[in-house]
């Protein structure tokens, strides 16, 4: 039997759907109902839409565990009257701001003005999915998703900037200026970090890259490449101390100054689905993915939808430790972002580089732990 | 210092334009001069007394003239001395003192605007509390309170 | 990016308050700035040519809402000097308790907000959680967090509750330990260290020519403090050390204000005791009786009646948090006086922006106005 895929869910629930649909009506309309073409049509748009589900649950239960972390952090509770904790807090915010009427400042150019958003807000839901999060949740085995993800990841900036120039407003377009100088120079030690990933696991698919974890994830081994992904991670998602491009203390908020109601809401969803892929991708990289140590009783990893919640967990403590972060770091000033970027995170990046090939040739390091060769 | 003293120190650089030194509680003394001998008097305060620190710049409008006070703080001694000038209220001019101590700069600006005091070669002699082309001098007698004002007031930017 | 100016202001998050910091920009770079102020203008100088003596205390709170005790007893010592009252030393000690919690609330609150802008956010709310406190102290003997009106001419208007002096310490002991918090998450950060080191450098010498007090003067490595300059109140008999430090930078003007913390606890502990053991009236008798009365309501009967007072002038001037405050009233013999003239520290602090702004990047503007500590509300007055 084929392994249950998030598609072949949805592929076996429309096609089920459909023909007991054109079996009740007659032809030609029930034969057209049972078509193969219809049924992958159809099930593509359901998994689209429980993909979209999925995320924007992830994304607004993300903000409710980071206001829940922070809060604790600052000594308060956070959010706790709506909901159980202050669950549904989120989805009444969300509903305050789709409630909110639409403007736009007097001379914005509207075309960059509400296209930025959208093809932030999309691009951010491609990534979340193309990336597998368990055995079964996955879009079909792409050779190359790590580096498609990234490739996705970075088109950020570009909309960012487009949204921040045609806002007409001085403290966007320094935020949007800041964003791209940011992105760029973060992007590269972030791809270097991944090419000694890459390098061990063998693969840039990212089931791959999980299953080449089995024994021994990736973190202890490649630390350094873990220590300047995350570091370039925190730069991309822009959270203190990189959260420049929005420093409210100088440029008031930044790129996003001027967008309100349901526009800001777009930044605000992609810029935690962004946080999110970023936690996910740690996980995958470096975290062992959905699998669990060898020495775990097996019963840990059988009962349903195993996978997807150790995976959620690890994603979740990872994002955990990116709010510890927030809550305990002041912000750094643009030269010196840019200075750690180019000056300490691309040297750092090609040691990992470094480190990574010593470890394919001599398997094990002491301490560190060893890795499979690859391909094996 | 003793005002005794604050005049001996001050009477051979100013000559007449020195009026009276007299006392004043917690200074060391208020020099009352006249307003043609201010630089001067500035000048000898803060590089002969060690006068370095101009703390505040204010004027009184007295109805029939107007007098402009500094105080002036020395570090060597840790006292305090005051400053004062009358000037008639329909030619209320007074020279600057920002050239010397550049603290005066927005006190005196504050002064203009408030009590309608002018202080010739002043950097930048702009409205600093109230709006640009605000006509009325508040804290002049002659603006009541209780009194409504119509006024128009301009945007400084666009 | 060719030059611009940009308005930081008037509501902007940088600001703390209704201001407008005009900066000319190129890329990341100031090149000249020019704050205005006037936002908050409220003419209260004008207003007390208006006002009964002890009515233009009620001012005074509005002067600078984290500090209304300092600008309190400003006005007050002013005014008795016109009036030639003496209070009772217990008033005396009140005032000094009143002066040094309030300038650990306003310290707490500055740091709380001076860390914001640097973008740590816990120790902000760390900061108003522990200021509370000491409005909850304040609230408890005069009634009010913010606004007190507690002082008066010729004393103070009511005395401590029974138990008040265990809760100042109780208060005083955990706020030592906070301390010690406030330390490691600032200093202890490296990206700290990194922003504020030689940052809104103002040497001694500039402090001087541009009227610059307060932290910022002490900042710089000169040590001058009113409180031992030209001591008031009972500011003598008490035991304290000056805080200086030398660095001239934002860094600098942190280890002040902390070292400033840490000094007024030690001066309450002092003044708590002394309170323990002496009590006694806190308001002197033989007052004209408009003033002797502190809680008769305005136009209770003799309040309105013409006095024949003294001509004179009182001037004044304390130790404020933000720094050395002046005040010089102008008594000429009516109920009201002829002129109230108040010098604020903040005011001095802030027209000397183009010197330690300049050459700084935009993203520095924040903190280094964070360590200025500005309160609009006694710029404008």
């Amino acid at each position: 039997m084929a392994p249950l895929t998030l598609y072949t869910v949805s592929n076996d629930l429309v096609s089920s759907l459909l023909t007991a649909l054109g079996n009740a009506i007659p032809n030609p309309v029930g034969a057209w109902l049972k078509s193969p073409d219809l049924i992958t049509g159809l099930s593509v748009l359901v998994f689209a839409a429980i993909l979209l589900a999925a995320s924007m649950l992830n994304t607004i239960l993300l903000i409710w565990w980071e206001r829940k972390l922070l809060g604790r952090f600052m000594d308060r509770r956070g959010a706790m009257h709506v909901g159980y904790a202050g669950l549904l807090q989120n989805f009444a915010d969300g509903l305050k701001l789709f409630r909110k009427n639409t403007f736009q400042p007097r001379e914005a150019d509207s075309l960059g003005f509400y296209t930025g958003p959208a093809a932030y807000m999309v691009t951010s839901l491609i990534l979340f999915g193309i990336l597998p999060i368990s055995s079964g949740w996955n879009s079909g085995a792409l050779p190359l998703t790590l580096l498609l993800a990234l490739a996705i990841f970075s088109f950020a900036p570009l909309f960012i900037f487009i949204s921040a120039w045609s806002s007409n407003n001085k403290y966007s377009l320094m935020g949007g200026m800041r964003s791209a100088a940011q992105m760029i120079a973060y992007e590269v030690p972030i791809l270097l970090a991944v090419v000694a990933v890459v390098i061990v696991a063998g693969s840039f698919d990212l089931t791959t890259i999980v299953y080449e974890q089995q024994n021994y994830w990736f973190w202890g081994p490649l630390v350094v490449a873990l220590i300047v992904f995350v570091a370039g991670m925190l730069a991309e998602m822009e959270r203190i101390p990189f959260d420049l491009p929005e420093a409210e203390a100088e440029l008031v908020e930044g790129w996003n100054t001027e967008y309100g109601g349901m526009l800001f809401a777009f930044f605000m969803l992609a810029d935690y689905l962004r946080a999110l892929v970023g936690s996910i991708l740690v996980v995958l990289l470096f975290l062992g993915g959905w699998t669990l140590p060898t020495w775990v009783p097996a019963a840990a990893t059988s009962f349903p939808l195993a996978g997807i919640f150790w995976f959620m967990l690890k994603t979740y403590l990872v994002f955990g430790l990116f709010v510890w972060v927030r809550a305990a770091l002041p912000r750094v000033r643009t030269d010196q972002l840019l200075r750690i970027g180019w000056n300490r995170m691309i040297p750092l990046s090609l040691l990992s580089i470094f480190l990574a090939a010593l470890l394919v040739t001599v398997k094990c390091l002491p301490f560190l732990g060893c890795v499979p060769s690859p391909g094996s | 210092m003793q005002p005794a003293d604050l005049e001996a120190a001050l009477r051979p650089k100013l000559g007449d334009r020195l009026l009276t030194v007299e006392p004043f509680a917690r200074t060391a003394g208020r020099v009352r001069f006249r307003r043609d001998g201010a630089l001067d008097l500035f000048r000898t305060m803060r590089d002969d007394l060690a006068y370095r620190h101009l703390s505040m710049v204010g004027a009184i409008d007295w109805v029939d003239h107007r007098e402009v006070f500094y105080v002036l703080w020395s570090d060597e001694r840790t006292e305090y001395v005051l400053l004062s000038a009358d000037v008639p209220a329909d030619d209320a001019r007074i020279e600057t003192a920002s050239g010397v101590w550049p603290s005066a700069n927005w006190h005196e600006r504050e002064a203009w605007e408030m009590v309608d005091v002018l202080f010739d070669h002043h950097p930048d002699l702009r409205h600093l509390l109230t709006p640009d082309g605000y006509a009325f001098h508040p804290l002049l007698r002659s603006f009541k309170l209780h009194e409504p004002e119509e006024l128009e007031v301009k945007t400084r930017h666009v | 990016m060719s030059e611009m100016w940009i308005n930081m202001g008037p509501q902007h998050p940088m600001t703390h308050g209704l201001w407008n910091l005009r900066v000319k920009i190129d890329g990341e770079m100031i090149l000249d700035v020019d704050p205005e102020m006037g936002y908050l203008h409220r003419g209260i100088e004008k207003i007390s040519e208006d006002r009964h003596y002890n009515e233009v205390v009620t001012l005074m709170d509005r002067c600078c809402y984290v500090a209304g005790f300092a600008w309190e007893h400003l006005y007050i010592l002013a005014s008795e000097g016109a009036l030639h009252i003496q209070p009772p030393e217990r008033a005396e000690y009140l005032r000094v308790l009143c002066d040094e919690f309030q300038r650990i609330g306003s310290h707490i609150m500055w740091y709380a907000a001076f860390v914001q802008d640097l973008g740590l956010m816990s120790p902000f709310l760390y900061g108003m959680r522990d200021r509370d406190l000491v409005l909850d102290l304040f609230q408890s003997y005069t009634g009010a967090r913010m606004t007190y009106e507690y002082m008066r001419v010729g004393g103070v208007r009511s005395d401590l509750p029974p138990g008040f002096t265990d809760r100042a310490r109780q208060v005083l002991d955990w706020l030592t330990q906070r301390y010690e918090e406030y330390d490691q998450l600032c200093l202890g950060s490296t990206i700290f260290r990194k922003r504020c080191d030689d940052l809104g450098t103002l040497k001694a010498a500039d402090c001087v020519a541009h009227g610059v007090t307060g932290p910022m003067l002490r900042a710089a490595g000169m040590k001058r403090d009113l409180r031992r300059d030209r001591p008031y109140a009972v500011y003598p008999q008490l035991d304290f050390d000056v805080a200086v430090a030398d660095g001239a930078d934002v860094t600098a003007r942190y280890l002040v204000r902390m070292e400033e913390l840490r000094q007024s606890v030690r001066i309450l502990r002092q003044v708590v005791d002394w309170l323990d053991r002496h009590p006694g009236p806190v308001m002197a008798e033989q007052l004209p009786r408009w003033l002797g009365a502190p809680y008769a309501p305005v136009g209770a009967e003799g309040y309105l009646l013409k006095r024949n007072f003294p001509k004179g002038v009182g001037f004044s001037s304390v130790e404020e948090p933000h720094g050395e405050a002046q005040a010089y009233v102008v008594n000429e013999g009516g109920e009201h006086p002829y002129r109230v003239k108040f010098r604020s520290p903040v005011f001095a602090n802030i027209s000397a922006a183009r010197q330690y702004l300049v050459g700084y990047h935009v993203a520095d503007i924040p903190p280094i106005m964070g360590s200025v500590d500005v309160c609009v509300g006694e710029v404008d007055r």
